[in-house]
């Protein structure tokens, strides 16, 4: 997969060791947990440990982070929507839709779509909305292939692009 | 969908700071926001218990270089066979969404791979036996442009 020069820049690369790993997994499962914690669970100071972890943010390999249920959002709709764009790259189509807040994924693909999305919308009227009178008429789109999702089942992505201007 | 589930304005403040950063103590939070630390620990606790939130470690997908996203629309042969053919996704660990949809198909799922050769590789192995699953249609991602991680369907 080929990355912009920005990208490969921003991941500043550390070797991660086994004990990073192990870190990182008790950490997803429990991102609250202390440090005092980890460090007694993998046998270690609580110094080693916050500075791996320093380390791990730092070098912009992880963060922990407060995921908000979309429902609890405010947010009653989840849809997942083909773009196929004409006269316009899908590089630059992507780039403004990914600057509406509710389309939360945003990646170019290679097949019948040039990009697939992720939305969320409040209601049937917000969702329209967004749709007809945001999406649909911005430079470049041609035809929006919608799909509503009516039951997640599973929603734990745990590998997110960080981009710069991100916090912190 | 219910609003049951909705945040207060004190819990968003709350978990606008810890969308930021979730190391952050309850103290400090309650230092910023004026509150008590019991009042942030009890907040924080109750939106972990009701699924509101859920804080974890989220890793750079720069940091897996061959790591590609793959879209898997899913269908299936006949339309009540639905809620178990998700059933069984969602027990595969590499899937990170799945979800029964309206529209353009049944199913979608979405994994990481390292390639297309590895995409097809998944979807034959892992996908395709599943009893009720008729034909699927993958997507390979070449840019994973945003992902805001702050946001996520909370169901386990």
């Amino acid at each position: 997969m080929a990355l912009s020069p920005q990208r490969e820049a921003a991941a500043a690369q550390i070797e991660l060791d086994d004990t990073d790993h192990r870190i990182i997994a008790l950490l997803r499962a429990d991102g609250r947990l202390p440090y005092r914690s980890i460090a007694r669970e993998l046998g270690l100071t609580e110094a080693t440990v916050r500075a791996r972890v320093r380390r791990l943010e730092e070098s912009r390999t992880m963060r922990v982070v407060a995921v908000t249920d979309i429902e609890a959002a405010g947010y009653g709709m989840l849809l997942a929507i083909g773009v196929q764009v004409e006269n316009r790259s899908p590089e630059e189509v992507a780039r403004e839709l990914a600057a509406i807040p509710e389309v939360f994924s945003v990646n170019v693909v290679v097949g019948a779509q040039d990009l697939e999305i992720l939305m969320v919308a409040e209601d049937q009227a917000a969702l329209h909305q967004l749709l007809q009178g945001r999406i649909a008429t911005m430079a470049g789109v041609r035809r929006l292939t919608p799909s509503l999702a009516v039951n997640v089942l599973k929603n734990q992505p745990d590998w997110v692009p960080f981009h710069d201007g991100d916090a912190p | 969908m219910s609003g049951g589930r909705r945040l207060d304005e004190l819990d968003r403040q709350i978990v606008a700071r810890l969308s930021e950063d979730a190391r952050i103590s309850n103290r400090q939070i309650a230092s910023e926001l004026g509150v008590t630390e019991g009042t942030v620990r009890a907040r924080v606790k109750r939106m972990e218990a009701e699924k509101q939130i859920r804080i974890t470690a989220i890793t750079n997908i720069d940091r897996f270089r061959q790591g590609a996203l793959a879209w898997i629309w899913i269908e299936v042969e006949r339309s009540h066979q639905v809620k178990d053919v998700a059933r069984a996704l969602a027990a595969i660990s590499e899937l990170g969404f799945v979800g029964e949809m309206l529209g353009r198909s049944d199913i979608l799922a979405i994994t990481m791979v390292r390639s297309n050769e590895h995409l097809a590789e998944f979807v034959h192995q892992r996908i395709s036996g599943i009893p009720g699953v008729r034909r699927t249609e993958s997507t390979l991602g070449v840019n994973f442009v945003k992902h805001d991680y702050r946001m996520a369907r909370i169901v386990s």
